[in-house]
């Protein structure tokens, strides 16, 4: 079904390449820094990063596929690709349908931003409108929370749901706290985080198929070793700087 | 009997699906009908910036997809928020998709009929409209007792064809527009139900089934007005529908 | 790209310039302009299986034997009640699973064939992976399909308006039925179906703008992704809500290739209608 459209290679560093075995990671590029599309047309961000890193150590040779965030499970279940790393937090109702490796990103709070100088009581939400993007968590908590009285509107893309905040069209934006702190970094003091912090999700894992238990043994071990050994940690920095310099496990 | 259960339930979850790609057809028909004919006088006209302005628009949307006319409107839509619409107190329902989506078909089929009418129009025998004005009658006159009557027959054929490519053209919208709570339609829900099971087969087919049969009876309802038009003919002529493609 | 350049010419074309110019020359901009290819592959080879599939709906819809008649207006007049984007996300995912269900029954185990209700494909080996070629060759036959129904009716209109005179002088000639469909009918038609199918192969490249539906990363894709707010620093550029600039920049596009089409075809109705009584001839 659907599938491919750019690929990166990310060839491990071995010399034996043929022991490698090939898989594909797939991808939303557009959520930055998680996973985006670089000016130089090539897939980056933390996420590609850190799945380089951790297939090189599990002697895989890893293809990033790019797929639309609404059919991402699917094309996994489907076969286009062989694991998810797209920002997907770790929620009961997805492992009904996928499993998921042991996170490498701590639970994370969701946050709401809004243009700057507005407010909001969050205690008696009433006739806001309120963005998220389709099939996340924070659409799913929304639904829940705000369904009535307010108006939701779900978007195919982080960006698309950010186009409209700034136009105006929506009060407020519900999304990962990470995704929103470097967005609001880059506004230029036009958007800031208002009202409470959101705790949902259990951190961000790598989305396998059910079947895949071996895979998910590779993943467990590279994803101890780099939290361990530091690797994460500095990562995460890198691409996080508003999250300091951690430890961010245990 | 077992087979029919999971086609009936699909039945069921389009159906108000359904009701969304109706409303977008039949919200924007009115409008773009009555905007197609002073398009096709526009283009007819002798005066050279109106038929020149007349035939770029119908130039420029007849020569590109609707998916990006969709694309590219509601992202203008957003830019002129907050300098336009906000100020004016409209900002509600310019970026409604229930508002947005109509329009921007208006915009569209505007141009798709207005070359439907055009054509008529030129069909228009000279001598009639001679005959009309030796009787004295205003332009006004002309028009509505002579020009319209002749176009309006000549065209139907093809405007039905039209009207049911405007209703396909709804399929479109929500593949653009952000979706509000659960105004979904049949595309967005057939392609949910999709996604829970990968059935492809019924799902898209159950959709596909709406399409089709609301569009024979589109075909069947323009086609009794046909009949209607044509009632001072000697006999009732067979409908017989010039597409698009052949338009 | 620009960083190559001698001094006294960046000089010359200005900072600001330089750096839109480096810009709209960057990675992500070359392979949205690169991306055409996908488009333009798209139509030439939808089209040619909208004529094949066209020819053949004509054939059935001309054929002496009733049930092939059905079957030809049958494929028509569903094609026209559905809308072609429906067939576009259907047929490639309707085909791949269809294969998928065949290489099953080959390679599952029966216990996985019998367990697997509700997952698909049934077993992993069932598996059919398609690459971007593969898949932007189904979205290819979707358009045959679709344009094919038109094209069929286009030509049988075509068929139907060669003079009979001009059959009837070759059948005359001792030419065998088929001698007449292929030396005669077929050849002759083409000038009255010129038109019609001007009008197809102008539906049909405006269609191939749905290729993002099936992930094929053609110009709308990249276009959305260019024009898309950023305010990620470490993704690139910061800028705000670019996209309708870059949407107009494939309007306008579109409208030269339409342009450009109208042109072709008038050569073509031109050259085709050499010494033919017919008005286009003019």
């Amino acid at each position: 079904m659907k599938n491919l459209i750019i690929a990166a290679a990310a060839l491990a560093a071995l010399t034996t390449a043929s022991q490698a075995q090939a898989i594909r990671i797939g991808t939303e590029g557009a959520y930055a820094p998680w996973n985006f599309i670089d000016d130089s047309g090539k897939v980056a961000g933390f996420e590609i990063d850190l799945g380089n890193e951790l297939c090189t150590r599990a002697s895989l040779e890893c293809t990033w596929v790019v797929n639309e965030w609404d059919t991402i499970i699917p094309n996994l279940i489907a076969g286009n690709y062989d694991a998810i790393m797209a920002g997907m937090s770790i929620t009961d109702e997805r492992k009904q349908t996928l499993d998921f490796s042991d996170n490498y990103f701590p639970p994370d709070p969701s946050k709401y931003v809004a243009a700057a100088g507005k407010t909001f009581d969050f205690g008696n939400l009433s006739g806001v409108r309120i963005g998220v993007q389709g099939a996340t968590i924070q659409a799913a908590y929304a639904e829940e929370s705000f369904r009535s009285g307010n108006t939701i509107l779900s978007f195919e893309t982080a960006d698309q749901a950010l186009a409209d905040l700034n136009a105006g069209n929506l009060d407020l934006i519900l999304a990962d706290g990470s995704y929103l702190a470097e967005v609001i970094a880059g506004s230029g003091g036009s958007l800031e985080f208002v009202g409470p912090d959101v705790m949902i999700g259990g951190g961000v894992g790598v989305g396998l198929r059910k079947a895949d238990d071996e895979l998910e043994q590779k993943f467990n071990a590279v994803i101890a070793e780099a939290k361990r050994d530091g690797t994460l940690d500095a990562l995460i920095t890198k691409w996080f700087p508003d999250k300091g310099p951690g430890p961010f496990f245990e | 009997m077992e087979i029919f259960v999971p086609i009936v339930t699909d039945l069921e979850f389009l159906a108000k699906p359904s009701l969304f790609n109706l409303y977008f057809a039949f919200a924007s028909i009115p409008a773009g009908f009555v905007l197609a004919v002073f398009m096709a006088l526009g283009k007819a006209s002798s005066n050279k910036l109106i038929s020149t302005l007349s035939r770029g628009y119908i130039y420029a949307f007849r020569g590109s997809p609707f998916f990006i006319q969709l694309f590219m409107f509601y992202s203008m839509a957003l830019a002129f928020n907050m300098s336009l619409w906000k100020p004016l107190g409209i900002d509600w329902l310019m970026l409604h998709p229930l508002f947005l989506g109509p329009a921007i078909l208006v915009l569209n089929t505007t141009a798709y009929t207005a070359e439907i009418f055009y054509g008529a129009l030129m069909t228009v025998p000279k001598g009639e409209v001679e005959a009309a004005r030796a009787f004295g009658m205003s332009r006004v006159q002309q028009f509505r007792s002579v020009v319209w009557p002749h176009l309006i027959r000549i065209a139907w054929p093809a405007y039905t064809n039209e009207v049911v490519f405007l209703f396909h053209a709804t399929a479109l919208v929500y593949f653009t527009l952000p979706v509000i709570d659960d105004q979904k339609d049949l595309m967005n829900k057939a392609g949910e139900l999709f996604e829970r099971d990968y059935n492809a087969f019924l799902h898209f087919s159950v959709a596909a089934l709406y399409f089709l049969v609301i569009s024979f009876a589109i075909f069947f309802v323009f086609g009794l007005v046909y009949r209607r038009l044509m009632r001072h003919l000697p006999q009732v002529q067979k409908i017989r529908f010039l597409p698009r493609w052949l338009g | 790209m620009f960083d190559l350049l001698p001094e006294w010419m960046k000089n010359g074309i200005g900072d600001d310039l330089l750096f839109w110019l480096g810009y709209f020359t960057n990675g992500k901009h070359l392979a949205w302009y690169a991306s055409v290819q996908f488009t333009l592959t798209a139509a030439i080879v939808g089209a040619a299986f909208a004529l094949l599939f066209g020819l053949i709906g004509a054939t059935l819809k001309n054929s002496a034997f009733a049930p092939a008649r059905l079957i030809g207006s049958g494929y028509t007049n569903i094609v026209r009640g559905v809308p072609d984007v429906l067939f576009f996300l259907f047929f490639p995912l309707a085909f791949e699973q269809l294969a998928e269900l065949v290489l099953a029954q080959a390679v599952c185990t029966p216990l996985e064939l019998a367990s697997a209700s509700g997952r698909w494909p049934p077993c992993a080996d069932a598996n059919w992976y398609l690459d971007t070629f593969q898949y932007l060759m189904l979205a290819c036959v979707s358009l045959g399909i679709v344009y094919g129904a038109f094209t069929a009716n286009v030509i049988h209109g075509a068929m139907r308006s060669v003079p009979h005179g001009q059959l009837e002088a070759a059948r005359a000639f001792g030419m065998s039925p088929a001698q007449v469909a292929w030396r005669i009918h077929i050849r002759q038609m083409w000038v009255y179906a010129l038109p019609g199918l001007s009008n197809c192969w102008l539906l049909l490249i405006k269609s191939t703008s749905l290729l993002s539906l099936l992930q094929i990363a053609d110009i709308v894709l990249w276009a959305e992704r260019l024009g898309a707010p950023n305010f990620t620093r470490s993704a690139g550029l910061v800028h705000p809500d670019w996209r309708w600039y870059y949407y107009l920049v494939l309007l306008i596009f579109y409208i030269l290739l339409t342009f450009a089409s109208e042109k072709v075809f008038a050569a073509l109705t031109r050259r085709a209608s050499r010494g033919m009584a017919v008005a286009s001839a003019d």
